[in-house]
Protein backbone atom coordinates (compact mmCIF):
# COMPACT_ATOMS: atom_id res chain seq x y z
CA UNK A 1 0.00 0.00 0.00
CA UNK A 2 1.75 3.20 -1.26
CA UNK A 3 0.90 6.93 -0.89
CA UNK A 4 0.32 7.25 -4.07
CA UNK A 5 -2.56 4.82 -4.25
CA UNK A 6 -3.94 5.51 -0.75
CA UNK A 7 -3.93 9.23 -1.18
CA UNK A 8 -6.15 9.63 -4.13
CA UNK A 9 -8.61 7.01 -2.51
CA UNK A 10 -9.14 8.39 0.51
CA UNK A 11 -9.54 12.33 -0.72
CA UNK A 12 -11.64 10.80 -3.48
CA UNK A 13 -14.27 9.36 -0.52
CA UNK A 14 -14.00 12.17 1.58
CA UNK A 15 -14.51 15.28 -0.83
CA UNK A 16 -17.23 13.15 -2.80
CA UNK A 17 -19.10 12.47 0.82
CA UNK A 18 -18.56 16.13 1.79
CA UNK A 19 -20.70 17.03 -0.83
CA UNK A 20 -23.28 14.43 -0.49
CA UNK A 21 -23.43 14.49 3.39
CA UNK A 22 -24.06 18.46 2.56
CA UNK A 23 -27.23 17.82 0.75
CA UNK A 24 -28.22 15.18 3.09
CA UNK A 25 -27.86 17.49 6.13
CA UNK A 26 -29.51 20.47 4.54
CA UNK A 27 -33.34 18.03 4.40
CA UNK A 28 -32.17 15.92 7.76
CA UNK A 29 -31.77 20.25 9.14
CA UNK A 30 -35.57 21.25 7.60
CA UNK A 31 -37.26 17.92 9.15
CA UNK A 32 -35.63 19.16 12.49
CA UNK A 33 -35.95 22.62 12.12
CA UNK A 34 -39.91 21.71 11.36
CA UNK A 35 -40.77 18.13 13.06
CA UNK A 36 -37.85 17.89 15.86
CA UNK A 37 -34.85 16.15 16.40
CA UNK A 38 -36.61 12.82 17.24
CA UNK A 39 -38.03 12.09 13.62
CA UNK A 40 -34.74 13.55 12.27
CA UNK A 41 -32.68 11.36 14.49
CA UNK A 42 -34.83 8.34 13.84
CA UNK A 43 -34.75 8.69 10.05
CA UNK A 44 -30.78 9.59 10.07
CA UNK A 45 -29.83 6.38 11.59
CA UNK A 46 -32.54 4.11 9.81
CA UNK A 47 -31.02 5.12 6.53
CA UNK A 48 -27.05 4.79 7.84
CA UNK A 49 -28.21 1.09 9.22
CA UNK A 50 -29.79 0.53 5.78
CA UNK A 51 -26.40 1.47 3.87
CA UNK A 52 -24.03 -0.01 6.30
CA UNK A 53 -26.27 -3.41 5.61
CA UNK A 54 -25.47 -2.74 1.81
CA UNK A 55 -21.90 -2.43 2.40
CA UNK A 56 -21.73 -5.42 4.86
CA UNK A 57 -23.69 -7.32 2.28
CA UNK A 58 -21.54 -6.09 -0.64
CA UNK A 59 -18.09 -6.01 0.80
CA UNK A 60 -18.00 -10.02 1.32
CA UNK A 61 -19.62 -10.87 -2.11
CA UNK A 62 -16.92 -8.78 -3.80
CA UNK A 63 -14.06 -10.47 -2.42
CA UNK A 64 -15.70 -13.46 -4.42
CA UNK A 65 -14.69 -11.56 -7.96
CA UNK A 66 -12.45 -12.39 -9.98
CA UNK A 67 -9.65 -9.13 -9.92
CA UNK A 68 -10.00 -8.35 -13.51
CA UNK A 69 -13.76 -8.50 -14.03
CA UNK A 70 -14.44 -6.35 -11.04
CA UNK A 71 -11.74 -3.95 -11.93
CA UNK A 72 -13.34 -3.59 -15.26
CA UNK A 73 -16.83 -3.44 -13.97
CA UNK A 74 -16.10 -1.08 -11.05
CA UNK A 75 -13.75 1.25 -13.87
CA UNK A 76 -16.66 1.57 -16.31
CA UNK A 77 -19.14 2.62 -13.79
CA UNK A 78 -16.27 4.51 -11.90
CA UNK A 79 -15.85 6.36 -15.55
CA UNK A 80 -19.43 7.02 -16.21
CA UNK A 81 -20.59 8.19 -12.86
CA UNK A 82 -17.10 10.49 -12.80
CA UNK A 83 -17.23 11.73 -16.26
CA UNK A 84 -21.35 12.38 -15.34
CA UNK A 85 -20.60 14.46 -12.47
CA UNK A 86 -17.19 16.53 -14.59
CA UNK A 87 -19.87 16.94 -16.96
CA UNK A 88 -22.53 18.83 -14.79
CA UNK A 89 -19.40 20.79 -13.02
CA UNK A 90 -18.54 22.26 -16.36
CA UNK A 91 -21.98 22.84 -17.49
CA UNK A 92 -22.62 25.11 -14.08
CA UNK A 93 -19.16 26.62 -13.80
CA UNK A 94 -20.20 27.95 -17.20
CA UNK A 95 -23.50 28.69 -16.14
CA UNK A 96 -25.35 26.87 -18.56
CA UNK A 97 -27.20 25.09 -15.38
CA UNK A 98 -27.68 26.62 -11.96
CA UNK A 99 -25.75 25.89 -9.22
CA UNK A 100 -27.12 23.49 -6.43
CA UNK A 101 -28.79 26.28 -3.56
CA UNK A 102 -28.68 24.43 -0.67
CA UNK A 103 -30.80 27.74 0.73
CA UNK A 104 -33.20 26.85 -1.61
CA UNK A 105 -33.43 23.24 -0.97
CA UNK A 106 -34.09 24.28 2.63
CA UNK A 107 -37.10 26.30 1.82
CA UNK A 108 -38.51 23.50 -0.86
CA UNK A 109 -38.71 20.75 1.65
CA UNK A 110 -39.46 22.81 4.32
CA UNK A 111 -42.64 24.15 2.13
CA UNK A 112 -43.03 20.67 1.38
CA UNK A 113 -43.67 19.80 5.17
CA UNK A 114 -45.59 22.57 6.16
CA UNK A 115 -47.88 21.27 3.52
CA UNK A 116 -48.05 17.61 4.63
CA UNK A 117 -49.18 19.14 8.37
CA UNK A 118 -51.69 21.33 6.38
CA UNK A 119 -52.95 18.34 4.79
CA UNK A 120 -53.23 15.33 7.16
CA UNK A 121 -52.78 16.13 11.30
CA UNK A 122 -51.82 12.41 11.95
CA UNK A 123 -48.55 10.38 11.69
CA UNK A 124 -46.48 13.83 11.01
CA UNK A 125 -43.38 12.56 12.80
CA UNK A 126 -43.44 9.49 10.81
CA UNK A 127 -43.59 11.20 7.28
CA UNK A 128 -40.72 13.43 8.94
CA UNK A 129 -38.57 10.36 9.98
CA UNK A 130 -39.52 8.95 6.43
CA UNK A 131 -38.13 12.22 4.63
CA UNK A 132 -35.10 11.81 6.68
CA UNK A 133 -34.23 8.45 6.09
CA UNK A 134 -34.65 9.04 2.44
CA UNK A 135 -32.49 11.86 2.08
CA UNK A 136 -29.73 10.15 4.32
CA UNK A 137 -30.00 6.73 1.83
CA UNK A 138 -30.42 8.74 -1.43
CA UNK A 139 -27.14 10.57 -0.99
CA UNK A 140 -25.38 7.91 0.94
CA UNK A 141 -25.46 6.03 -1.76
CA UNK A 142 -23.45 7.29 -3.64
CA UNK A 143 -20.95 7.11 -0.71
CA UNK A 144 -21.29 4.08 -0.60
CA UNK A 145 -20.43 3.35 -4.61
CA UNK A 146 -17.80 5.79 -4.19
CA UNK A 147 -16.04 4.08 -1.10
CA UNK A 148 -16.21 0.44 -2.67
CA UNK A 149 -15.19 1.59 -5.98
CA UNK A 150 -12.30 3.42 -4.96
CA UNK A 151 -11.16 0.89 -2.45
CA UNK A 152 -12.28 -2.15 -3.78
CA UNK A 153 -9.80 -4.54 -5.15
CA UNK A 154 -6.61 -2.65 -4.06
CA UNK A 155 -7.51 -3.22 0.01
CA UNK A 156 -8.13 -0.02 0.17
CA UNK A 157 -11.71 -0.05 1.91
CA UNK A 158 -10.94 0.85 5.19
CA UNK A 159 -8.67 4.09 4.71
CA UNK A 160 -11.65 5.37 1.81
CA UNK A 161 -14.43 4.27 4.65
CA UNK A 162 -12.59 6.76 6.72
CA UNK A 163 -12.44 9.61 4.16
CA UNK A 164 -16.31 9.60 4.00
CA UNK A 165 -16.77 9.15 8.08
CA UNK A 166 -14.04 11.98 8.57
CA UNK A 167 -16.09 14.05 5.79
CA UNK A 168 -19.70 13.19 8.16
CA UNK A 169 -17.92 14.59 11.11
CA UNK A 170 -16.91 17.35 9.81
CA UNK A 171 -20.34 18.76 8.37
CA UNK A 172 -21.45 17.30 11.28
CA UNK A 173 -19.79 19.24 13.59
CA UNK A 174 -20.51 22.04 11.42
CA UNK A 175 -23.36 22.23 11.10
CA UNK A 176 -24.33 21.61 15.01
CA UNK A 177 -22.08 24.93 15.33
CA UNK A 178 -23.98 26.65 12.98
CA UNK A 179 -27.48 25.15 12.46
CA UNK A 180 -28.23 26.46 9.23
CA UNK A 181 -27.64 24.80 5.57
CA UNK A 182 -24.50 24.71 4.55
CA UNK A 183 -24.50 27.28 1.64
CA UNK A 184 -21.21 28.51 1.81
CA UNK A 185 -19.44 25.40 0.60
CA UNK A 186 -17.97 25.34 -2.37
CA UNK A 187 -20.00 22.66 -4.09
CA UNK A 188 -19.41 23.08 -7.47
CA UNK A 189 -15.45 22.86 -6.72
CA UNK A 190 -15.62 19.77 -5.01
CA UNK A 191 -17.74 18.23 -7.95
CA UNK A 192 -15.57 19.60 -10.38
CA UNK A 193 -12.47 18.30 -8.05
CA UNK A 194 -14.30 14.96 -7.59
CA UNK A 195 -15.50 14.46 -11.14
CA UNK A 196 -11.82 14.24 -11.96
CA UNK A 197 -10.70 12.22 -9.26
CA UNK A 198 -13.57 9.64 -10.12
CA UNK A 199 -12.66 9.63 -13.60
CA UNK A 200 -9.07 9.16 -13.27
CA UNK A 201 -9.87 5.73 -11.38
CA UNK A 202 -12.43 4.78 -13.91
CA UNK A 203 -10.13 5.11 -16.89
CA UNK A 204 -7.23 3.27 -15.02
CA UNK A 205 -9.14 0.25 -13.23
CA UNK A 206 -10.83 0.04 -16.71
CA UNK A 207 -6.94 -0.35 -18.40
CA UNK A 208 -6.36 -2.29 -15.65
CA UNK A 209 -9.32 -4.43 -16.03
CA UNK A 210 -9.01 -4.71 -20.26
CA UNK A 211 -4.48 -5.83 -19.19
CA UNK A 212 -2.96 -2.55 -19.98
CA UNK A 213 -0.42 -2.15 -17.62
CA UNK A 214 0.13 1.73 -17.26
CA UNK A 215 3.68 3.22 -17.55
CA UNK A 216 4.27 4.55 -14.03
CA UNK A 217 1.75 2.15 -12.55
CA UNK A 218 -0.22 4.66 -9.74
CA UNK A 219 1.60 7.78 -10.65
CA UNK A 220 -0.69 7.06 -14.34
CA UNK A 221 -3.55 8.57 -11.84
CA UNK A 222 -1.76 12.14 -11.45
CA UNK A 223 -1.37 12.46 -15.29
CA UNK A 224 -4.97 11.25 -16.04
CA UNK A 225 -6.43 13.42 -13.42
CA UNK A 226 -4.60 16.21 -14.89
CA UNK A 227 -5.73 15.38 -18.00
CA UNK A 228 -9.42 15.41 -16.94
CA UNK A 229 -9.13 18.82 -15.44
CA UNK A 230 -7.50 20.12 -18.37
CA UNK A 231 -10.54 18.46 -20.35
CA UNK A 232 -13.67 19.57 -18.06
CA UNK A 233 -12.05 23.42 -17.92
CA UNK A 234 -11.64 23.28 -21.63
CA UNK A 235 -15.43 21.68 -21.96
CA UNK A 236 -16.25 24.77 -19.12
CA UNK A 237 -14.80 27.49 -21.64
CA UNK A 238 -16.45 26.44 -24.71
CA UNK A 239 -19.87 25.83 -23.15
CA UNK A 240 -19.55 29.50 -21.73
CA UNK A 241 -18.31 30.93 -25.28
CA UNK A 242 -21.48 28.67 -27.12
CA UNK A 243 -23.99 29.49 -24.69
CA UNK A 244 -23.74 33.12 -25.18
CA UNK A 245 -23.30 32.54 -28.87
CA UNK A 246 -26.25 30.11 -28.97
CA UNK A 247 -28.65 32.32 -27.08
CA UNK B 1 -42.57 1.78 0.70
CA UNK B 2 -42.93 0.84 -3.42
CA UNK B 3 -42.31 4.45 -3.81
CA UNK B 4 -39.21 4.79 -2.18
CA UNK B 5 -38.08 1.78 -3.55
CA UNK B 6 -38.78 3.32 -7.16
CA UNK B 7 -37.15 6.72 -6.01
CA UNK B 8 -33.87 4.31 -4.96
CA UNK B 9 -33.96 2.42 -8.33
CA UNK B 10 -34.04 5.90 -10.23
CA UNK B 11 -31.35 7.32 -8.18
CA UNK B 12 -29.24 3.97 -8.76
CA UNK B 13 -29.71 4.19 -12.75
CA UNK B 14 -29.10 8.31 -12.51
CA UNK B 15 -25.53 7.85 -10.70
CA UNK B 16 -24.21 6.07 -13.92
CA UNK B 17 -26.98 7.29 -17.08
CA UNK B 18 -26.73 11.05 -16.42
CA UNK B 19 -26.46 11.94 -19.82
CA UNK B 20 -27.50 8.67 -22.49
CA UNK B 21 -25.71 9.64 -25.06
CA UNK B 22 -21.88 10.19 -22.99
CA UNK B 23 -22.83 6.94 -21.14
CA UNK B 24 -23.27 4.78 -24.91
CA UNK B 25 -20.71 6.43 -26.31
CA UNK B 26 -18.14 5.77 -23.24
CA UNK B 27 -19.42 1.82 -23.13
CA UNK B 28 -18.76 1.84 -27.07
CA UNK B 29 -14.93 2.92 -26.54
CA UNK B 30 -14.48 0.56 -23.70
CA UNK B 31 -15.59 -2.64 -25.33
CA UNK B 32 -13.72 -1.36 -28.74
CA UNK B 33 -10.66 -1.23 -26.56
CA UNK B 34 -10.90 -4.74 -25.10
CA UNK B 35 -12.18 -6.04 -28.79
CA UNK B 36 -9.22 -4.56 -29.98
CA UNK B 37 -6.70 -5.71 -27.02
CA UNK B 38 -8.15 -9.10 -26.63
CA UNK B 39 -9.08 -10.09 -30.61
CA UNK B 40 -6.54 -8.05 -33.37
CA UNK B 41 -3.61 -7.94 -30.69
CA UNK B 42 -3.30 -4.49 -30.69
CA UNK B 43 -0.79 -3.07 -28.63
CA UNK B 44 -2.59 -2.81 -24.90
CA UNK B 45 -0.48 0.62 -24.30
CA UNK B 46 -2.03 2.13 -27.45
CA UNK B 47 -5.59 0.52 -26.58
CA UNK B 48 -4.96 2.74 -23.00
CA UNK B 49 -4.37 5.70 -25.15
CA UNK B 50 -7.34 5.20 -26.95
CA UNK B 51 -9.38 4.79 -24.10
CA UNK B 52 -7.86 8.15 -22.45
CA UNK B 53 -8.09 10.05 -24.93
CA UNK B 54 -11.76 8.79 -26.23
CA UNK B 55 -13.18 9.67 -23.08
CA UNK B 56 -11.35 12.77 -23.03
CA UNK B 57 -13.13 13.96 -26.25
CA UNK B 58 -16.32 12.48 -25.09
CA UNK B 59 -16.30 14.81 -22.50
CA UNK B 60 -15.55 17.58 -23.92
CA UNK B 61 -18.08 16.88 -26.96
CA UNK B 62 -20.92 16.10 -24.35
CA UNK B 63 -20.24 19.27 -22.51
CA UNK B 64 -20.43 21.74 -25.79
CA UNK B 65 -23.62 20.18 -27.12
CA UNK B 66 -25.40 20.46 -23.73
CA UNK B 67 -24.31 24.06 -24.02
CA UNK B 68 -25.74 24.49 -27.77
CA UNK B 69 -28.84 22.73 -26.27
CA UNK B 70 -29.36 24.40 -23.35
CA UNK B 71 -28.74 27.97 -24.72
CA UNK B 72 -30.80 27.42 -27.32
Amino acid sequence: MTWSTVAPAVTAAFLASLVEVVEAFTIVLAVATLRGWRPAALGTTAGLAVLAGIVLLLGPLLDRVPISSLQLAIGILLLLFGMGWLRKASLRAAGVIPLHDEDAIFSAEAAELTEQASRRRRNLGWAAGVTALKAVLLEGLEVVFIVIAVGAGRGLLLPASLGALAACALILAIGAVVHRPLSRVPENTLKFGVGVMLSAFGVFWTGEGLGIAWPGQDLALLLFAALFLGAGLIGASLARKLSVEFA
Amino acid sequence: MMTMLKELAAELIGMFVGETRLTISVLVVAAAVGSLVDFIGLDPLLGGAALLFGCLILLVESVCRSARAGAS
